[in-house]
């Protein structure tokens, strides 16, 4: 699909004028609400767009900003977008171009690939330069045809994963293991050699597991241990034992092309609440069940 | 004659397998069963009859009723109450060890004993910062003593038990005396052994008195009526004779109504992680082998070559059969040779009466299930208890298990032997 095939010239506006973020939204929304039925409209809508963008940040690196709405029994998608000559701060980031997206609860998936090509459009400096230099919506909507920018049909797991993900070699120590972890916050990451090549994972259970004695695991519980001297094995060890030794070596991965629904069925599956995307044997993402809960889910 | 070879082409081959586990032992077991079947050389449905069900179900129902109780924690509790009674010191933690396990194990099968308190030990050692690989060594071989005490403590006891007409209480009459003083000297044994050089610091003591075992029983109620379901079972066993029943049907029940007692919903956990099919399947395998020995002659062969050399000296015979089945046993697995034995000695027992052959039965019994000791790979509790040394770092050696062991079934046949000697004869 055509990104210009949702896109009604009436609801794009290049605006010269000095504005406050409100004042853009205020404009966008009534000119939504002068040829669209929907639940909600005015100053209510105004207020649920504001709502929102407390929950979720829209504001991107590459100057676009994309608030987004989700209305019960509105089965449609309206993309509104605003042209601002006079950038907007949004907390320190410089907004150009503000696009309003109000779907229905249940299509997440168009709204998510809009905004995929939205994303990809706003990094494109010649398109946006086209872009800006229109007069006005329909001449908006002409170029964006002429460019034939693309909104896909389907959502893969390369459009929700994190790109170049935190990794870590087998040959590391534990101790590295455990500043990254740390650092990064994260309780599991891919393993992988030199050149990328995935090799299988590490997770904080994994460390853990070291400080434990395996004879104490054949027990059926602890709770007798008043005061043993938990994971001193860990901490005496830590720069001795390698990522090797404790890391996984399964085979359990998800290709850049699975489909959502395929991403959630192995990680139910395999009971792992992040899986690495794996292509022609290198590592090329991760994706976290939140992920999939945030930007899916509740996206 | 032709199919005689085969047979014996196959039971050579499978006890191989048994013995080297180049395959898996069940494995091998079951497709040598299948085997005398696929040469005609027992026809299915005669082979599926030589299966002793008694031996199979009296397996899965033990299995059910040491799955619920493991799960109360009784077990550990006790190991663990042993360790304080012995007031931490190490050489007496040793020794009562030594005789829990023996005791535990006469009702429970020793690779369970031995995978219950071995990491109880291993802890132990760890919080006393001593050396645990005696306390390993000297557990498994307490395993196998004591697990010759009862019907139900060794699968060849299970074995001959079913084979034969002995109840649970001729097993008491006849081996317990022999395996209390067996237990006894070996206590004495492991004193000379360890008396000296182990030295634990009062605060390392200390940490093991703190432990709170009671804590480890989580539900007292379910305790206190498996504790009441396993009393009546073994006074079912005990009343045998009077109840006019066999082993098995007494230990399914109690089995299957520990787990109605236990958690309804769990019972597939059980089926799944505590029947042991592996084993089962491994026994049902080597009847079906058996049975084409039996079904060729073979086993008629060999019995009357035997009674012709031994001149019909029972005496003899036991004392021969008790030593071949320690040295075999300590190199093979008991219960191939035990399945095998059993055919043979009642071809045997059909030119003598059943009193003279009492000592025949108990010879093959305290040597099959005490030769295990002889070196490391001569029971499956050995095996376990040294895999999970092996897990925690403590390397044992086959010598280093070897030479101990070694002391210690030479001092338990020599008793066997001598009390064959004086009892029957």
């Amino acid at each position: 699909m055509y990104l210009a095939s949702f896109l009604d010239a009436r609801d794009i506006c290049i605006e010269q004028r000095v504005l406050s973020k409100q004042q853009v939204y205020q404009m966008l929304v009534d000119r939504i609400c002068a040829h669209h039925q929907l639940p909600s409209c005015g100053t209510k809508l105004l207020e649920l767009i504001l709502q929102r963008e407390e929950e979720a940040p829209v504001a991107y690196a590459s100057g676009i900003a994309i608030p987004h709405i989700r209305m019960e029994g509105f089965e449609d998608t309206v993309v509104a977008m605003a042209f601002l000559q006079n950038p907007i701060d949004y907390e320190g980031t410089k907004i150009s171009w503000i696009v309003l997206i109000i779907t229905d609860k249940t299509s997440s998936k168009t709204y998510l690939n809009i905004v995929a090509a939205l994303l990809k459009l706003s990094k494109d400096s010649e398109a946006m330069a086209n872009l800006a230099a229109a007069h006005d919506g329909h001449s908006v909507v002409h170029r964006l045809k002429e460019m034939a920018v693309m909104v896909k049909k389907d959502l893969f797991i390369s459009d929700i994963m994190i790109v170049d993900p935190v990794s870590i070699q087998p040959g590391a120590t534990l101790k590295e293991l455990n500043t990254l972890m740390s650092q990064y916050g994260i309780a599991g990451l891919p393993v992988v050699d030199q050149n990328l090549n995935y090799l299988g994972e590490v997770n904080i259970l994994d460390l853990l597991k070291v400080g434990i004695p395996d004879y104490l695991m054949m027990l059926d519980n602890l709770n007798f241990l008043m005061s043993f001297e938990p994971l001193e094995k860990l901490f005496e060890n830590e720069n001795e034992i390698k990522v090797s030794e404790i890391m996984s070596r399964d085979e359990i991965y998800l290709r850049p092309e699975a489909s959502i629904i395929e991403a959630v069925f192995e990680m139910i599956l395999h009971k792992k609440r992040y899986m690495s995307v794996v292509k022609e044997g290198k590592l090329v993402g991760l994706v976290t069940a939140m992920d999939v809960l945030r930007k899916v889910i509740t996206a | 004659m032709i199919h005689m070879l085969i047979a014996l082409a196959i039971f050579g081959i499978t006890y191989l397998m048994i013995m080297t586990e180049w395959i898996n032992k069940m494995t091998a077991a079951l497709l040598g069963g299948f085997l005398v079947i696929v040469f005609h050389i027992v026809e299915q449905e005669k082979a599926f009859m030589a299966v002793d069900w008694n031996v199979i179900f009296l397996l899965i129902g033990m299995m059910m009723v040491m799955a619920v109780l493991k799960e109360t924690g009784i077990f550990q509790y006790t190991a663990i109450k042993t360790a304080k009674l012995a007031k931490a010191s190490p050489l007496r933690i040793m020794l009562f060890m030594f005789a829990v396990t023996a005791i535990i194990s006469a009702f429970l099968d020793n690779v369970t004993t031995v995978m219950i308190l071995v990491p109880i030990a291993l802890l132990i050692a760890g919080e006393l910062k001593i050396d645990p690989i005696p306390f390993i060594i000297t557990m498994a071989i307490a395993s196998n003593i004591g697990g010759t005490a009862t019907m139900i403590g060794d699968p060849p006891n299970i074995l001959i038990g079913s084979a034969t007409d002995y109840t649970f209480m001729d097993f008491i009459y006849h081996l317990t005396p022999i395996v209390a003083l067996i237990t006894i000297s070996s206590l004495g044994i492991t004193y000379l052994l360890y008396r000296k050089g182990i030295r634990v610091s009062n605060e390392n003591k200390a940490r093991l008195m703190e432990y709170r075992e009671e804590n480890l029983i989580k539900n007292r109620k379910l305790l206190h009526r498996s504790l009441i379901v396993v009393f009546l079972m073994l006074s079912a066993f005990m009343l045998q004779d009077r109840l006019n029943l066999e082993i098995a049907p007494i230990a399914m029940v109690s089995g299957l109504i520990l787990l109605i007692l236990n958690n309804r919903k769990r019972v597939d956990k059980v089926l799944v992680n505590d029947i042991d099919w592996a084993t089962i399947f491994f026994f049902i395998g080597l009847f079906m082998i058996v049975e084409s020995l039996i079904e060729t002659g073979f086993i008629g062969l060999i019995s009357d070559q035997i009674i012709r050399l031994s001149g019909s000296n029972i005496k003899a015979a036991s004392l021969i059969i008790l030593w071949f089945s320690g040295f075999f046993s300590a190199i093979i697995d008991n219960v191939p040779f035990v399945t095998t034995m059993i055919p043979l000695i009642k071809d045997i027992g059909t030119h003598f009466s059943r009193e003279a052959m009492h000592p025949v039965w108990w010879a093959l019994s305290l040597g099959a299930c005490l030769g295990g000791n002889g070196t490391l790979i001569g029971a499956s509790a050995n095996i376990v208890s040294v895999g999970i040394a092996h897990r925690n770092g403590y390397v044992i050696k086959f010598s280093d298990f070897t030479k101990i062991g070694v002391i210690y079934t030479l001092n338990s046949l020599i008793l066997s032997s001598l009390y064959i000697w004086i009892r029957y004869f």
